[in-house]
């Protein structure tokens, strides 16, 4: 199992959230944060800002998943080419899942 | 060490911690996250959620549009020993397990560094 933390536009995240349910993956939990990038936050005019607020998607899925998740998230929190600010996929390894309701282990 | 993250119902928060820090894991970080499960949320269940007040009100109108109807809950994240995690996943399903769908979910990631800023040194546990 993986998990997928995507750090994209907050104007994106109803758009990537029905294009994950649609293409079955339901399961998203959503967070918000503040950060910045390679390009040390953005300047407009005197006022520098370097906390721009993004949210944080985090999803687990199987292994086999993982390259479509991030296809579908790659291409939805896209706002152009190569634009700044886009966003960050993150994907690193899950060694157990349970579900609290059932005390069973797997998704 | 490992990362033990838990998702759950915001009700169950002090529960939670109580038990935990009676079986010996007092350190944790937690917050609050929206989100929804495999199943989705369907009308008649919101009804029931809002009934026991579980979502404030106001919450409700900005998060459960129709792009997206998100439930509140707590993510805890706790950095335990590798011998802990069993106990640790015990204890959480335990104190949150109701049997309904949106009790949570428990995962472990592997962590493969500590560091204590109060003295630099490599910590060896999650404490």
């Amino acid at each position: 199992m993986l998990l997928v933390r995507a750090i994209i536009r907050p104007e994106k995240v109803g758009l990537v959230m029905q294009e994950l349910a649609s293409a079955g993956f339901p399961a998203v939990t959503k967070m918000d944060v503040y950060g910045r990038g390679k390009q040390k936050g953005i300047t407009v005019g005197e006022v520098h800002y370097d906390e721009i607020p993004k949210e944080m998607l985090l999803i687990i899925c199987e292994d086999a998943d993982k390259d479509d998740l991030v296809k579908i998230i790659m291409r939805t929190a896209k706002t152009g080419d190569g634009a700044f600010g886009d966003g960050r996929i993150f994907v690193s390894p899950v060694e157990e899942a349970y579900t609290v309701s059932t005390g069973k282990p797997g998704l | 060490m490992k990362e033990v993250m838990a998702f759950i119902r915001t009700n169950r928060v002090n529960q939670t911690k109580s038990a935990l820090s009676e079986n010996g894991f007092p350190a944790f970080t937690c917050r609050p996250v929206l989100g929804r499960g495999k199943s989705g949320i369907d009308p008649g269940t919101l009804d029931i959620v809002l009934a026991q007040g579980e979502l404030p009100r106001n919450s409700v109108g900005e998060h459960l549009t129709e792009a997206g109807r998100l439930i509140a809950k707590r993510v805890f994240t706790l950095i335990v020993n590798d011998a802990d995690v069993k106990r640790v996943v015990e204890v959480i399903i335990e104190t949150n397990r109701t049997g309904n769908k949106g009790d949570g979910k428990i995962f472990v990631l592997p962590i493969l560094e500590a560091y204590q800023v109060r003295n630099g040194e490599i910590a060896t546990d999650g404490y």
